[in-house]
C-alpha cells in the first residue's frame, strides 16, 4: 500500500485494463484511492473474440484490495462505446478526472504485404480510438477546469520498427494528437502527456525470436534497440509513472512523451530542427548544390536505418 | 531543363496546386514524367473539379516537360492501386512518390465531430498509404525507388485547434519511419519533408484565431517562422533532391524546409533519464526523482488561465 495516496476522491477511467500494462495502471490507481472504471473489449491479440472476463477479474481483484471500480466491455473504436465509458464514469461514481488509454491490438505485415483492414483496424482501435475518448472526456474536463489525459504511443512509433506501418503510424498519431491535446486543453488545467512503453506483455510478445533475428542479421534497427536489454521490463513497471502523470504534482507537466522501460524512465526530446543550411539571395536551390553540400552539412552523422546490401 | 531525373517517372498527389504543383514541375523540368494527382477540390475536401491537375500538366507540356493528369481520389485503397497503375501503364515504371495532398478542419479538440476526425485522417493519414503501399511493392520489384511524405510542424511540434491534423501529420511520420525500415534494403528510401509555405491551407488560418493564441500564452508550433512569408515553390528543390540518385542512402528523415532554408530535424532521443537496476521505481521514489532530475524544468505550453 502506497504511504500517500495520490489520487484520492478521484475517477480514472483506464481502457485495455484487463491484462498487462492496463491492469497494473488499473490496480495502482485504486490503491492510490481512485474509482476506476475498467474497460476491457477482451479480445485476442488481432482483435477477434471478445469475452468480458478480463475486465471483471481487474474489478475483482481491485475489490479484493478494498478498492472502487466498475467493469465495461466495450470497443474504444466505437465512438458510441467511449460515451457508454465516459456516462459510466459519470454515473456511477458523479465525476471524471483521469483517462489512461492503453488498449490495443498489433497486425503486423511488411507494407508492400499490408491489407486495408489490417490497416484500418489498426487505426480505429489505436488512433481513433484515443481520438473517441480524448475528445469526450475533454468535454467534461474543461467544464471542471481540471483533468489528466495519459495516450499511450510507442517506440515503433517514435523511432519506427520494421514490419509495422499500420501501429507505427497510429502511435506517432497519437504522439502528434497528444501535443495538439497539450495545447487545446492546457489553458482550462487540463493536461495531456504520452507513455512510450517498452515492457514485456502479450504484444511485444507477439513478435517472433525469428523476425527479431532477421532484422539483426540485416542490419535492420530495432526500435527498441534504446532499452538496455538487462533490465526486466514487467508490464507493472508503467503504472507508477502513470499515477504520478495523473497527479497534482505534475500540473505543469503537458504535452511530453515519457518512455518507461522497467527501471529506466526518461523525458523524450520533441523534435526539433537541426543542422541547417540557407542559400542567399533569391535564387532557389538547385538539386545540383544541395547534393554538393549535404554530405558534409545536413548529411553529417546521418545513417540509414535499413541499408541496401553492398553488390 | 536539366537532367538529374531524366528517364524517371514520378507520381504527386495535390500537384494541382500550392507545394504539389511547384515539385510537379520541378521533378519535370528535371526530366522526369509525371503524374500529376489532384482531386481539385475546396480546403475542406468539397466540390471536386479536374482543373487543378489539368493547368498543372499544361504548366509542364508548355515547358518541355512529360505529364499526365489524375482524378484519382487517394483516400480509397484501390485508387491508390490504380494511381500506381496509371503511372506505369503511361510511362512504362514508377521510380518517385511524392505526397503533397491534404485538407483541414481545424477546430478545439472539445468540440471536434466525429466526421471532422475522419476526414482529415483519411485523406492525409489513409490517404499517404493507400499510395505508398501499393508503389511499395512495385519499387521492392524493381530494387530502386523515393517515397518522400509531407510531415508538418503541427504534428511535430503541435498547434492547437488540429487533433486530427496533428494527430495524421505525425502518424505520417511514423509511417514514414516504418516504411524506411521495410523498403531500405531493398534500394527503396522513405523521407519526409516538414514545410513552411504560404498556401490555401496556411493562409486559411485566420488572423483573429492566431492574436487569440498569443494572447492566451499558447506556443505557436513553428517557432516565429511565420509561414505567410514563404513561397510554396521554395520547397520543391529539396523534394528534387532527395528524389534523385544523389540521395540513394538518404532514409527515414525529415527535413523542415522554409524559403531557402534546410535543416533536418532531429530524432528523438531520451534526455534526463533516471535508472534502477533492481526492478522498477515506487510512486514514492517518483515523487522525488522526477520533479529533480526529469520534469523540473518543463514549461507548460498552455498554462492555465484563472476562470
Amino acid at each position: 500500500m502506497a504511504n500517500e495516496k495520490l489520487l484520492e476522491g478521484q475517477v480514472a477511467l483506464v481502457t485495455g485494463a484487463g491484462r498487462n500494462i492496463g491492469k497494473g495502471v488499473a490496480k495502482l490507481m485504486a490503491e492510490h484511492g481512485a474509482s476506476i472504471v475498467v474497460n476491457d473489449l477482451g479480445v485476442a491479440l488481432d482483435g477477434s473474440d471478445p469475452s468480458g472476463g478480463p475486465a471483471d477479474e481487474t474489478v475483482a481483484e481491485i475489490g479484493e484490495g478494498g478498492g472502487e471500480a466498475v467493469a465495461n466491455h466495450d470497443s474504444v473504436a466505437d465512438p458510441d462505446g467511449a460515451e457508454r465509458m465516459v456516462q459510466a464514469a459519470l454515473d456511477t461514481f458523479g465525476r471524471l478526472d483521469i483517462l489512461v488509454n492503453p488498449a490495443g491490438i498489433l497486425r503486423d505485415r511488411m507494407v508492400f504485404n499490408m491489407s486495408l483492414e489490417e490497416w484500418d483496424s489498426v487505426i480505429a482501435v489505436h488512433l481513433k480510438g484515443h481520438f473517441n475518448l480524448i475528445s469526450r472526456v475533454s468535454r467534461v474536463m474543461r467544464e471542471q477546469r481540471s483533468g489528466r489525459i495519459i495516450t499511450f504511443s510507442s517506440t515503433s512509433g517514435i523511432w519506427g520498427n520494421s514490419g509495422q506501418a499500420n501501429y507505427g503510424a497510429a502511435k506517432d498519431g497519437i504522439a502528434g494528437l497528444t501535443r495538439v491535446v497539450a495545447r487545446d486543453l492546457g489553458q482550462y488545467g487540463v493536461t495531456c502527456n504520452a507513455i512510450v512503453p517498452s515492457a514485456e506483455t502479450r504484444m511485444t510478445q507477439s513478435v517472433p525470436d525469428s523476425a527479431r533475428a532477421l532484422r539483426a542479421q540485416m542490419g535492420i534497427a530495432a526500435a527498441s534497440a534504446v532499452a538496455p536489454k538487462h533490465l526486466a521490463r514487467p508490464a507493472e513497471a508503467i503504472a507508477p509513472v502513470t499515477v504520478w502523470l495523473a497527479s497534482n504534482e505534475a500540473a505543469h507537466v503537458n504535452g511530453q512523451l515519457f518512455y518507461v522501460s522497467g527501471g529506466l524512465v526518461s523525458l523524450v526530446s520533441q523534435p526539433t530542427p537541426g543542422r541547417t543550411v540557407t542559400k542567399p539571395g533569391d535564387k532557389r536551390w538547385t538539386i545540383e548544390e544541395i547534393a554538393a553540400i549535404f554530405p558534409a552539412t545536413l548529411g553529417m552523422d546521418m545513417h540509414n536505418p535499413a541499408p541496401a546490401p553492398t553488390e | 531543363m536539366t537532367d538529374t531525373l531524366a528517364g524517371k517517372t514520378a507520381i504527386v498527389t495535390g500537384a494541382g496546386r500550392g507545394i504539389g504543383a511547384g515539385v510537379a514541375q520541378l521533378l519535370a523540368s528535371e526530366g522526369a514524367a509525371v503524374v500529376v494527382n489532384d482531386l481539385g477540390v475546396d480546403l475542406d475536401g468539397s466540390s471536386a473539379t479536374q482543373q487543378h491537375a489539368d493547368d498543372t500538366v499544361e504548366l509542364i507540356a508548355a515547358a518541355g516537360g512529360r505529364a499526365i493528369a489524375s482524378y484519382a481520389d487517394v483516400t480509397s485503397f484501390d485508387a491508390g492501386a490504380g494511381l500506381v497503375q496509371q503511372a506505369i501503364d503511361a510511362f512504362g515504371g514508377l521510380d518517385i512518390v511524392v505526397t503533397c495532398h491534404g485538407i483541414l478542419r481545424d477546430r478545439m479538440i472539445f468540440n471536434m465531430t466525429d466526421e471532422e476526425w475522419d476526414a482529415v485522417i483519411a485523406v492525409h493519414l489513409s490517404g499517404t498509404f493507400h499510395v505508398v503501399r501499393h508503389a511499395a511493392g512495385h519499387m521492392r520489384e524493381q530494387r530502386t525507388g523515393r517515397i518522400i511524405t509531407f510531415s508538418s510542424t503541427t504534428g511535430l511540434v503541435g498547434n492547437p485547434g488540429q487533433a486530427n491534423y496533428g494527430a495524421a501529420k505525425s502518424g505520417i511520420g511514423g509511417l514514414t519511419k516504418v516504411v524506411a525500415r521495410d523498403l531500405g534494403r531493398y534500394g527503396v528510401t522513405c523521407n519526409s519533408i516538414v514545410p513552411v509555405a504560404a498556401t490555401r491551407m496556411t493562409t486559411s488560418v485566420s488572423d483573429e484565431a492566431r492574436a487569440k493564441r498569443a494572447e492566451r500564452g499558447i506556443a505557436r508550433s513553428t517557432e516565429g517562422a511565420s509561414g505567410a512569408r514563404f513561397d510554396p515553390d521554395d520547397v520543391a528543390p529539396m523534394v528534387g533532391y532527395l528524389a534523385s540518385d544523389f540521395a540513394s542512402n538518404v532514409n527515414g528523415q525529415f527535413f523542415y524546409v522554409y524559403g531557402k532554408s534546410i535543416s533536418v530535424m532531429s530524432q528523438p532521443r531520451l534526455e534526463r533519464t533516471i535508472v534502477k537496476t533492481e526492478g522498477f521505481h515506487s510512486v514514492d521514489e517518483l515523487r522525488t526523482l522526477f520533479p529533480e532530475r526529469v520534469t523540473g524544468q518543463l514549461v507548460n505550453p498552455a498554462p492555465e488561465r484563472e476562470a
